[in-house]
Order: C-alpha cells, then sequence, then structure tokens
C-alpha cells in the first residue's frame, strides 16, 4: 500500500519503509540494512564515527542546523562522568509532522541512531523524550524497544562489543517549550520545562549535571545511514552548505499534503505545484511559511526561484527550520492566522523573561484588537516596536519565534491589516 | 451513517476507518497485548492507557502500578526525574491530578509539596480537574486552521451540546482546543483521549461521535 501520498521525483533515504509495517520489527529493519551503522561504528570507532558524521555535513534537522558532527565533538572525550544522550522527540513545532512519522513506521531506525550517537558521544544512557500526546507512536517505539532490547542491540555489551548502551523512553506532559534543547533537560529531570542560560552549554553541563547532547529524531536517524555507508556517501545529495536528504514537511492548501523526501536545495515552486498537486481550485499562492511556525512568512514573489536548503531559504529572506512548509492560497485570513500563532506562543511561554511573557501576550491582544476590527494604524507600529523588543532579548528563542513572523507579515501583507483597520473588511475566509 | 476513512494510515489502520474498539483506545491494537506493569523497565514511564476506567481515589501505587512506579524510578539517576512519569501514571489510574494528588506523589519522591505543585500546573496534559470520558481535543492551530478546523471545533461543541472547556451533563464529553499535534499534513486532527483521528471535516464530526458512544455501551 502507498503510503498517503508518494512522488517519483522522491529521493528516499529516511522515508523508504513508510507504509510497511514489516520495518518496525528487528527482522524487517536488518532487511534493510538496518543496524549495519551502529555495527560499522563499532568497529571503526568513536573518533571515526564522529568524522564520518562532520564529513557528510549534516545539519541538525530539529530546525538549528548546527553540524551535528561538530556539536557531537564538543563532548569531552574522557568519560569521568556519565555522558547522556538526548533524543528530542518532541515534535510540536507548528507545520511539522516528520518525527511521529519516522518513528511510528521506522522505529529501528530511530533506535540505531539513538545507539550511534550514544557510543559516539560516549553515553551510556539515552532518554528519548516524546511528547505526551505521542501515545501510539510512544508504543509502536515501545514494542520496538522492547525487541531491540531481547535481541542484545540495546543495553549491556551491545552486538558482543563490550558497550554498554542503555535507552529509556520519557513521556513528556504537553508543553512546546520543553522542545527546546535546555528546555527539554530541565523537564527531564523533572522540572518546570523553562529553558536554561546558555553557557554552560549542555556539553559541559548538560542533564543532570553531566555532559549532554541533545539531537532531533531525524538528524539521529539520518545520522544511522551515515555510519553505515560513510559520509561522502551522504554528500551525494544537496548542496556543499546543505548536504544530505531531508523530509519537508507540507501542509495546507494543497493537493496533496504529506511528507516528502528530497535532497535539500529543491525547488519550492516545483514542491508545491508538481509533487502536492498544486493547490486546490486551482486558488492563487498567497503565502508560504518554509519552516515551521517561528520563521518569516514569504510572500508569492519570495517563493519564486526558492530553493529548499538552508541558504537558498535564507537568501529568499526566511529560514528552512525543520522544513515544515505551510502553504496559504489566496483565501487565506493573513491576520487571523498570525493572530492564531501570537495565541500559541502567549500559550506556550514559559514566563522566566518578561519580553516574552509580556510581549507574546500583548501582541495577541492587539492582534484580536485589530481582526475584530477595532484595531487603528498605530497598531501596527506598536506590533512591530513590541516584537523588537522581544528579538534578542530572552533565554531561548520562543519570543523570537513569534517576532519574526509580526514583522514579516506586516511588511509583506500590510495591506490586509489596513483593509481590517480602516474599513473592517477581512481579506480571506480561512 | 456514512463510514470515515483514514488517509494517513497507522498501525490500526488496516480497517480503514474510524472503527474504535478497546483495544484500539488502549493501544493494545497497535502493539499488541501489554503488561499492565508496562514491559520491560526502559519503557516503564508512563503509556497513559486513557479508556481504562478511572478511580479518582485509587491508591498510589499498588500492585501492577507500584511495580511500574519502581521500574520508573530505577531508569534515572534523581528521584525528581521520576516527576512527571509518576504523575502520568496518577493520572492514567485517576483520570486527573488534584491537589491532594500532587501532595501524595511530591510525599512519594521526597519532593515538597509546593514544588511538585508548580510542576505540575506548568504541563497542559496533567487535567486539573475531572474531564469527561472522552477527552476531544481539536488542533485549531496554523495548517488545521487553514483547513477548517474552527469549524470541526464548532461541530464537535454543538454536537455534543458542550461549551469550550466544559464536561456535558452525562460526563462524557469534554471538548478543548488543541495546540499543534504533529500531524499537520492531515488536517483537522483530532486526539480523542489518547487515539489522534485525522482528516477530521466538520461533516465527519457524527460519525466519530457516533463511534465513541457506541464504545461507552460496549464498556460500560
Amino acid at each position: 500500500m502507498a503510503y498517503p501520498y508518494r512522488h517519483d521525483k522522491e529521493t528516499r533515504v529516511l522515508s523508504e519503509c513508510f507504509g510497511d509495517p514489516a520495518a518496525r520489527t528487528v527482522a524487517g529493519w536488518k532487511a534493510v540494512g538496518g543496524y549495519g551503522g551502529i555495527a560499522r561504528a563499532l568497529e571503526i570507532g568513536r573518533e571515526a564515527t564522529i568524522e564520518d558524521v562532520k564529513a557528510s555535513g549534516l545539519r541538525g534537522r530539529g530546525g538549528a542546523g548546527f553540524p551535528t558532527g561538530l556539536k557531537w565533538s564538543f563532548m569531552p572525550k574522557t568519560a569521568a562522568r556519565p555522558h547522556y544522550l538526548l533524543c528530542n522527540a518532541d515534535e510540536s513545532e507548528p507545520g511539522t509532522f516528520k518525527d511521529r512519522e519516522i518513528i511510528r513506521w521506522t522505529p529501528h531506525q530511530l533506535i540505531e541512531g539513538c545507539l550511534v550517537g550514544s557510543y559516539a558521544i560516549g553515553a551510556s544512557h539515552c532518554y528519548i523524550y516524546l511528547r505526551g500526546e505521542f501515545f501510539e507512536t510512544t508504543n509502536v517505539l515501545a514494542r520496538a524497544l522492547e525487541e531491540a532490547y531481547a535481541e542484545g542491540l540495546v543495553g549491556s555489551d551491545i552486538l558482543g562489543s563490550g558497550v554498554d548502551i542503555d535507552i529509556t523512553l520519557h513521556v513528556g506532559a504537553g508543553a512546546y517549550i520543553c522542545g527546546e534543547e535546555t528546555g527539554l533537560m530541565s523537564s527531564l529531570e523533572g522540572r518546570r520545562g523553562e529553558p536554561r542560560i546558555k553557557p554552560p552549554f549542555p556539553a559541559a553541563v548538560g542533564a543532570f549535571g553531566m555532559p549532554s547532547t541533545i539531537n532531533n529524531v531525524e538528524t539521529l536517524a539520518a545520522a544511522a545511514h551515515i555510519a553505515r555507508h560513510g559520509g561522502e556517501w551522504y554528500r551525494q545529495w544537496g548542496t556543499e552548505r546543505s548536504p544530505g536528504t531531508k523530509l519537508f514537511c507540507v501542509s495546507g492548501h494543497v493537493n496533496k499534503p504529506g511528507n516528502y523526501e528530497f535532497p535539500l536545495g529543491f525547488p519550492l515552486m516545483e514542491l508545491i505545484e508538481d509533487v502536492c498537486g498544486g493547490i486546490p481550485a486551482g486558488n492563487a499562492l498567497k503565502a508560504v511559511i518554509p519552516g515551521g511556525s517561528s520563521v518569516p512568512i514569504m510572500d508569492a514573489a519570495d517563493c519564486r526561484g526558492c530553493t529548499l536548503c538552508y541558504e537558498g531559504v535564507e537568501a529568499a529572506g526566511s529560514m528552512l527550520g525543520c522544513a515544515s512548509v505551510i502553504v496559504m492560497d489566496e483565501t487565506s485570513d493573513i491576520v487571523k492566522q498570525v493572530r492564531r500563532m501570537a495565541h500559541f506562543y502567549a500559550h506556550e511561554s514559559c514566563g522566566q523573561c518578561t519580553p516574552c511573557r509580556e510581549g507574546t501576550t500583548w501582541a495577541t491582544r492587539i492582534l484580536q484588537r485589530i481582526e475584530d476590527g477595532r484595531g487603528t494604524e498605530d497598531d501596527l507600529d506598536t506590533l512591530v516596536q513590541i516584537s523588537e523588543q522581544m528579538t534578542g532579548t530572552t533565554i531561548c528563542v520562543l519570543s523570537d519565534s513569534l517576532a519574526m513572523p509580526i514583522i514579516s507579515s506586516i511588511e509583506k501583507f500590510r495591506e490586509d491589516y489596513l483593509a481590517l483597520i480602516r474599513r473592517g473588511e477581512r481579506v480571506g475566509a480561512a | 451513517m456514512s463510514e470515515v476513512r483514514f488517509r494517513n494510515p497507522g498501525w490500526a489502520g488496516n480497517t480503514g476507518e474510524f472503527d474504535l474498539n478497546e483495544a484500539d483506545v488502549r493501544g493494545t491494537g497497535y502493539v499488541g497485548e501489554r503488561a499492565l506493569d508496562g514491559g520491560h523497565p526502559s519503557v516503564s514511564p508512563s503509556l497513559p492507557y486513557m479508556f481504562v476506567k478511572k478511580d479518582p481515589d485509587a491508591p498510589l501505587f499498588e500492585g501492577p502500578y507500584r511495580e511500574r512506579f519502581d521500574k520508573i524510578r530505577s531508569r534515572y539517576p534523581t528521584a525528581r526525574a521520576a516527576l512527571l512519569p509518576a504523575l502520568n501514571l496518577a493520572q492514567e489510574l485517576r483520570g486527573h491530578i488534584s491537589p491532594e494528588t500532587m501532595d501524595e506523589v511530591a510525599g512519594l519522591l521526597g519532593l515538597s509539596d509546593a514544588y511538585v505543585r508548580g510542576v505540575a500546573t506548568f504541563y497542559t496534559m496533567y487535567n486539573k480537574r475531572p474531564v469527561g470520558r472522552f477527552l476531544i481535543q481539536v488542533c485549531t492551530n496554523i495548517s488545521c486552521n487553514l483547513c477548517g478546523a474552527d469549524e470541526v471545533l464548532a461541530a464537535f461543541l454543538e454536537h455534543t451540546g458542550t461549551e469550550l472547556g466544559q464536561t456535558s451533563s452525562d460526563g462524557n464529553f469534554t471538548v478543548v482546543e488543541a495546540e499543534c499535534l504533529a500531524a499537520c499534513g492531515f488536517p483537522t486532527c483530532v486526539q480523542i483521549n489518547s487515539r489522534y483521528f485525522e482528516d477530521v471535516s466538520a461533516d465527519d464530526v457524527p460519525a466519530v461521535l457516533d463511534r465513541l458512544k457506541r464504545e461507552l455501551n460496549r464498556s460500560f
């Protein structure tokens, strides 16, 4: 059975087994070469594994795009204290739905990635932080993990190598901020999920005060393949600065939304018009949010010629983030959607930093006022001013994440705001 | 009543329908029968079997739940780290986390009552007050919103006869708005207890509720 939607142009590395329940078992995963990555890593050693990942140019898939091999190399080389690998499966960036699909279709892909990562950084315990809503996902992963333990792939003396790596599933309880790496550590330790000031960086003082590395699900899944095939193999796809393949989560106004895997650098318009079957009812494209709700909004002109790699989206005035492409057609009500996003950030702000706690709340109220037809033109200046004060002034980037869509939407869709403010006219219905 | 089709079939999607039975909602339909003690210690952190009957006065913790609690403790270097899984476990048993439950969990882990209240109130998945047998969480964030989530939410409120966040008079349904559930490609996503319903349109809502009601008749 075809996974919801497939496309001939896809390059499927991570998503090859999506839609195939057989790959959820150890035998099924081994049949497609699975667990070859950890076997090869154990053979070539820690340093060589990190070098492989460095050579691959793999960049963190959780949104920041930090080079993974470099991150791993920050970990102390001696094991005087316990090291921890934390896998971030707290997927909750609006527009993003790739980690859930990776885990529920290929749980062993993630387990193997966790083993490779743990081995490379010298961790004997890996915690997978799953968001609390992922009941089915957690159950699928739990069964896979039990089987992996039974097969001697996880636990003590994995694959007869003398290396011990334990994996524990940690289920969260509903907080977007726990997807921020230091917020995740706080939450794992049984605290409120409040982010911490860096430095110290997690590689020095992380979970439980010990050296820790936090990687996204997709990053670790890719690392499993890189460990199996080597770093150069991964560079056959993508661009110089953005090597490899990436899952693109396309949602919103397209005929065939879903996860599609392409080499980085794939043209945005081709993704929307060809791969996803275009926009329903032949409507015109109005805007795209290319990397999850936390990045600047692009208008239709920005989209033309934009390629989906870190540098390509940057050149178009936004950020690739976690490649969650939210497509909005001409019927979209930008003001309403920005207000909805603001509401989300106000709800999810942990409240530690004043610019974020107050800024997200007041921005939501002002946007609501504009949406209700009670706004003034001064409100737009106030929103921009608040947003600027929310940028770079807090411990984590949650408040920046709201500032970017607000500033970019006012810049690019000022007419939509003005139509509401001056004439009480709503532009778009959705 | 017309059948509602799945477009994103998962473990239990072979039926291709929103056809719930107890095994589905307890998760056994996805992953095989699981031991009540949680199975292997690595997965001891609570798996919220949301549809088991709740008892607000259930003891913390006895029998298989005590086993799971002990396993949870064994997976972390500190007692504090077991707090979230322990609260998950308490909610699984009792259905919601009352201030008294928070204090009891604090006692079990050697933490102060105030500390546990601070943590428990930080997280949205801990129900601070009782909810209906079915907690219906409709995602209204951007991707679902673009595809009509507001209408889906309105339909759930209309057909359950409830106000947002209130429980229906028969104690069956509580409808709330949820933030992004990470199923943006399959809008609108609705989480009902521990189960995701994807591709739900406003027209599907009566069929979904009908299924839930039949499930109630089977189990209660």
